[in-house]
């Protein structure tokens, strides 16, 4: 009996008042709210709630509430007088009557969320939208501008003028190969004046070695990679080979889709190459627990967990985590959903139970603990080093045995020979490098739904699936891994492009085209140029999932090539430059930091992979580890890698990375954060690493005639050449160091380098070079 | 990113320029007009400037002194004559049904272990306390003391994350971080959240446990160490004289107004606040760690010697932190985890504890500083009633059922002891205190409504109770 009144209370209900969430919100979400939101706030007007829509916008309060006649809403949408929205079609009679029954009511607000509703936008497979006509076509460069004209064109926007070409071209090189041009690239640039000058350097670019790490780097923070397991020993791994092969990916510009499928299940491929099982360490960088007493099972599980919600993260840009406790609250994600996708990670051989414990002795056993382990040594070696291994392992516990049952004094004879015979093993063991990689177990394990989350609580049990809402799963009878790959990058998966073109969307401007680069479930923001992200994913998908051809796309284009001045005219209708308008100012990444300062040096040594390096540090750097560590600065070459190399413990990071806002490695991480600290003044002005920059760069700046020093400096460190102002600046500076190091010849000796020639000129010169390197500019790419 | 962040962002960048007397707009639009910056933007910027709390605050700062490895509840606060009684008797295999133990195969065989220490009555409250802790004892009518405190996992790390960020896994953002995010910071010259450590190693997890997660980076705590260089890079390198650092800043912050001028870029107007401070805290640091300042009597009264690394002398410098305005400062004292020679072990820790903790509160209620400041202390799970090991090496495992931290201070009714445990010390039977709790309660005496202080990470609000947590409104004064 009971649902029939309730349903005839509904439709009485709905013949003499409005239902605000059923027939309102859903009207302004589909209408309204695609350009009146809080993230466009097209006209300064935003429809998202009661409070907004008193306030209105430019031309006044959009509502007065019981007065409909009076409100600037209806007059807009009744298209009485100038104003007439929506812009693209009057609505319906009846979609008038109910917007003016609501407001004639109160207009007041239901619990709803004011965001489009019906099949969410991202949910369904994007296709090819026409090219928007545009006012000024010359304008544009590639595709992409075309978009973006359109959108400022409707805004009454003109775009800004092309940056200075030394801007350009430095621009280019940061954001391309994250190294900064030399004066003589720059200086051949601007006196290039032929039409195919820029592509050229794009092309030259986009070739480079370096191109796969400043774009691998990007990944890895995707990834979660680090060189530590981030437990409470934080025990150092070998997984570097991972980050080699991500390198190696982007600068052979393999198709993405390979890249995501070996990646997520290189080993379950037919016969698969080892660069195809390397690349499973995607999947191994999660953290570990290793404590002693850990319930295992506990931390297997949630490694499977952070598998599933990574998965979910950089490929989807869904939290799919959030549908491990109870079905997700705004996305269509369900608690079953999310623990089917959890079957397909659930039955990898990962540290467990049946695994032997951690043991710290000589020769600690990590091995069984991070294994499995891809290893690259001769099956001779391997079995030669196994046999030693377990022969010290022997030894130990007869040593450990012996110690408890006969209490041995240190200097016993017993003890000390096997304690010698240990070492002499250990020595000749023969070291083997490995990586960490993915395997499938024999027999997989059962999955069970996690009721709340908690596995010693377990629930119905599940078969593995993919999401509903998406699009279809074309897999086999017991899919596995394999077959999850390639449903992500199913041609008809709406996300994935999507997903991957906006990620490198926001590296060129800062922000996506997508805000809410993690998050393109219902509660992300909307796209800025919903026709051009769909454009580009489909332009993606058909180039062979080129990712270069997206760079290509974006470097080449008219947008990309504005200058970043801010336009006060436009600051206050687009402050945070959405529209893009202008280019943006962005502080580089905190490897790319060490980078320039390097590249500028001269000190840079342009290796590329290999194991993890050791650049100088603050000596207490170390201090917070719960186990002793040391931390030995490489001599050098080592010394003057890379900052995407610095060996990096999850626990005790590398200060001057984590100053400049790199990812701690605990979860994926789709785009950094750029704070701007007093540490990282700190950093940049005192520590020992920049200080040898600083020398360097002085005594490169010696090498040229006094006359030309001044700029000099400026075209190595920001690409071009100072003011008349900024040069005084430096004049000033130069004076008046002079003269203070000619009463305190010892403070030279101090900053100059060992060993020079003329240590004050030394010392003054490296003060310029301090300086130069400490301004905004030097870390910002424009 | 969320949108949210990125909202974050842009405040905390505002916040930079709140205290010039300038808003941004007017900051944007002189450099787009003049010649050069305004003036204003010199001194007196913060870069984590004040934010209004959700309601009228107890407590402006807040110290943790966190005691890492867990202490035994039964040996210094949880008096239990009944224990004493059974001491060596087997335990009860009623209370070990169901119940999961780090080293879970050492824990079957367990006998009960009474507290080798006696207790006394202290103060108007009659609390009673071991001889462990004479001095806390002797300020014990500031203090309430919480027998009911759980917790959720039985391994160091986890817990300590747990104690910390509210989540077993690592990579939320941590109490202090929330704590900066949602009120900022007082402090002119330091950083708003400042981590001490001392013991003979880092805490588990060292940076994780006081890091932002999600949070802008600009919330984790900056931890000192010891000496007249308490952040990394903080001294000048040798030959960098005070005026050549001066005269370099000042050269520095000219191209940078210059650039400013060209670029209309606000956020160059930040890094020449952030040039600004990092001077200052040149100084501030320096001036901060220098204890020269301090009278004999408060040396001794903390037992605090110069230039070392004790934390004698972190509770010293945090009374000086919190006196600078800083908002959390978190102590570590390493090492509890006494699972053999407890008898010892404590001895030694609570020695070293001991008499700074009381010298602190007392130190802060003769400044007039207690009123404003909360004072916790806590591990991160308690001891076991049963013993581990034989007598020679008796110590006590894990225990996350039940455990005794206390609070002080700003907000604090003192002098009085919430909730109880079983005649064994096993179980909570009154007025239990979820970790989650604790840190709502925390949250509350600071003016902030937990469920309330929330931060928008990969499509959901996340806050630092998870989806738990209630004010324990019998601590509130």
């Amino acid at each position: 009996m009971k649902p029939l009144p309730i349903l005839l209370l509904g439709w009485a209900g709905a013949l003499y008042a409005v239902d605000f969430d059923r027939d309102v919100l859903p009207l302004l979400a589909a209408e309204c709210l695609g350009c009146h939101n809080e993230e466009l706030q097209t006209a300064g007007l935003v429809l998202d709630s009661r409070e907004t829509m008193l306030k209105g916008g430019g031309r006044g309060a959009a509502i007065v509430p019981g007065e409909p006649d009076a409100s600037l809403l209806l007059r807009a949408v009744r298209h009485d007088g100038e104003l007439k929205m929506p812009p693209d079609g009057k609505l319906a009679e009846a979609e008038i009557q109910l917007l003016s029954d609501w407001i004639r009511d109160g207009a007041t607000w239901g619990s709803g969320i004011a965001q489009p509703r019906g099949r969410h936008w991202s949910f369904a497979s994007p296709e090819r939208p026409e090219g928007p006509t545009v006012s000024d076509p010359g304008w544009v460069r590639t595709p992409v501008d075309e978009f973006i004209l359109a959108r400022l064109d409707r805004e009454g926007i003109q775009p800004s003028p092309e940056a200075a070409k030394y801007t350009l071209i430095r621009r280019a090189y940061l954001d391309v190969i994250g190294l900064p041009p030399t004066p003589e690239q720059v200086g051949a640039f601007v006196k290039d004046d032929r039409p195919e000058a820029w592509s050229e350097v794009v092309e030259r670019l986009l070739a480079s070695r370096h191109f796969g790490e400043r774009w691998g780097r990007r990944w890895l923070d995707q990834a979660r990679y680090a060189d530590s397991d981030g437990g409470s020993r934080d025990e150092p791994r070998h997984i570097w080979r991972y980050r080699d092969w991500v390198i190696d990916s982007l600068n052979r510009d393999q198709p993405f889709d390979q890249f995501v499928v070996e990646q997520v299940a290189g080993d379950l491929l037919d016969k698969p190459r080892t660069d195809q099982i390397i690349a499973t360490g995607f999947n191994r960088n999660t953290l570990l627990q290793i404590e002693a007493g850990t319930d295992r099972e506990q931390y297997r599980v949630e490694i499977v967990y952070d598998r599933v919600d990574t998965m979910g993260t950089v490929f989807l840009g869904l939290s799919v985590g959030c549908a491990r406790c109870h079905d997700h609250k705004f996305d269509p994600i369900s608690q079953e959903e999310h623990f089917g996708l959890f079957a397909f990670f659930n039955n990898t051989d990962d540290w467990d139970d049946s695994r032997p414990r951690f043991r710290q002795r000589s020769i600690n056993n990590l091995h069984a603990v991070h294994a499995p382990l891809l290893e690259f040594g001769s099956p001779d070696e391997i079995a030669r080093r196994d046999a030693i291994r377990a022969q010290i392992e022997a030894l130990e516990d007869e040593l450990a045995a012996y110690r408890k049952s006969a209490k041995p004094a240190r200097d016993d004879p017993g003890l000390v020979e096997r304690q010698h015979l240990i070492d002499r093993l250990v020595r000749a063991m023969p070291r083997i490098d490995s990586t960490m990689v993915m395997r499938e177990l024999d027999e997989p394990r059962d999955t069970f739904v996690h009721l709340s989350g908690n596995f010693l609580n377990p629930g119905e049990r599940v078969e593995p699936g993919v999401l509903a809402a998406l699009h279809p799963f074309e897999g086999r009878e017991n899919p596995n891994r394999l077959d999850l790959a390639r449903w992500l990058v199913d041609r008809a998966n709406p996300l994935t492009a999507r997903v991957a073109v906006n990620r490198i969307w926001q590296e060129y401007f800062g922000l996506g085209i997508v805000e809410t680069e993690n998050d393109f479930g219902t509660q992300g923001s909307p796209p800025t140029h919903p026709e051009l992200l769909d454009w580009l994913a489909v332009e993606f998908m058909e180039r062979g999932w080129s990712r270069k051809a997206i760079h290509r796309l974006i470097l080449n284009s008219a947008v990309y090539r504005q200058s970043s001045r801010v336009r006060a005219e436009i600051e206050e209708r687009d402050p945070r430059n959405r529209l893009l308008a202008r280019q943006n100012r962005l502080r580089l990444d905190a490897e790319i930091v060490r980078d320039v300062g390097l590249s500028v040096s001269g000190l840079l040594t342009p290796t590329i992979g290999g194991p993890g390096v050791y650049p100088p540090q603050p000596e207490k750097a170390m201090l917070a580890s719960q186990i002793k560590k040391t931390w030995e600065p490489s001599e050098g070459e080592g010394r003057y890698r890379r900052g995407m190399y610095t060996f990096f413990w999850r626990v005790t990071p590398h200060p001057a990375l984590m100053v400049f806002d790199r990812p701690d490695s605990t979860m994926a991480c789709t785009r950094r954060t750029r704070s701007n600290t007093p540490l990282q003044a700190l950093t940049l002005l005192n520590d020992t690493a920049f200080h040898e920059f600083y020398q360097a760069f002085a005594g490169r700046l010696l090498e040229v005639p006094e006359k030309d020093r001044i700029e000099r400096a400026f075209e190595l460190a920001v690409a071009r050449q100072p003011d008349t102002r900024e040069a005084a600046v430096v004049e000033r500076l130069l004076a008046n160091e002079r003269d203070a190091l000619h009463t305190k010849p010892a403070e030279a000796k101090l900053l100059a380098a060992d060993g020079a020639k003329h240590p004050i000129e030394f010392a003054v010169w490296t003060s310029v070079a301090r300086t130069l390197m400490n301004t905004d500019e030097f870390i910002t790419r424009e | 990113m969320s949108l949210h962040s990125q909202n974050l962002l842009d405040r905390t960048r505002r916040h930079f320029f709140r205290d010039c007397g300038v808003g941004v707009g007017r900051i944007a639009l002189a450099s787009l007009l003049a010649d050069s910056l305004p003036t204003a933007v010199r001194a007196d910027v913060k870069p984590l400037a004040p934010v209004k709390p959700h309601f009228e605050p107890k407590a402006k700062s807040v110290i943790y002194l966190f005691m890492a490895g867990a202490p035994s509840q039964l040996d210094l606060f949880d008096e239990k004559p009944k224990l004493t009684e059974l001491d060596g008797q087997p335990t009860p295999p009623s209370l070990m049904e169901g119940k999961r133990f780090a080293f879970m195969e050492r824990m079957s065989a367990a006998k009960l272990f009474g507290s080798p220490w006696a207790f006394r009555s202290y103060g108007h409250s009659g609390t009673r306390v071991s001889d462990l802790l004479p001095h806390i004892a002797s300020v014990i009518d500031e203090i309430a003391v919480i027998k009911s405190l759980r917790t959720e996992n039985f391994n160091h790390a986890p817990a300590k994350i747990f104690a910390h960020t509210g989540s077993v896994i690592a990579g939320r953002p941590s109490l202090g971080a929330w704590l900066t995010y949602g009120l900022g910071s007082e402090a002119n010259d330091l950083p708003g959240f400042v981590v001490l450590q001392s013991g003979p190693r880092g805490p588990r997890n060292g940076p994780v446990i006081w890091g932002s997660g999600f949070l802008p980076s600009t919330y984790q705590a900056t931890p000192f160490m010891p000496g007249p260089e308490p952040i990394f890079n903080l001294a000048s390198r040798p030959g960098v004289t005070h005026e050549r650092q001066g005269r370099t800043l000042r050269a520095i912050r000219e191209l940078n107004e210059m650039r400013l001028d060209k670029t209309g870029d606000r956020e160059i107007a930040t890094r020449i606040a952030s040039y600004e401070m990092a001077y200052r805290m040149q100084t501030g640091g320096a001036e901060l760690m220098d204890l020269a300042d301090e009278s004999d009597g408060t040396l001794e009264m903390y037992g605090a010697k110069p230039g070392e690394a004790s934390f004698a002398n972190n509770c010293l410098l945090a009374r000086r932190l919190v006196e600078r305005g800083v908002r959390c400062v978190q102590l570590y004292h390493t090492e509890w985890d006494h699972h053999q020679n407890l008898v010892k072990g404590h001895e030694k820790s609570a020695g070293e504890i001991d008499r700074p903790a009381a010298a602190l509160i007392r130190d802060l209620k003769q400044r007039g500083l207690l009123d404003q400041t909360l004072v916790v202390w806590s591990g991160e799970f308690g001891r076991t009633p049963m013993a581990e090991g034989g007598l020679a090496t008796i110590g006590r495992n894990h225990h996350i059922d039940a455990y005794t931290g206390w609070m002080a201070g700003g907000g604090v009714k003192g002098g009085q002891t919430i909730g109880a445990t079983d005649e064994l010390g096993f179980h909570i039977v009154e007025d239990e205190v979820h970790v989650h709790d604790l840190h709502a309660t925390i949250l509350h005496l600071m003016g902030l409504d937990h469920e309330k202080l929330t931060f928008r990470f990969q499509g959901r609000e996340f806050r630092l109770t998870d989806v738990a947590g209630r004010v324990v409104e019998k601590v509130v004064a």
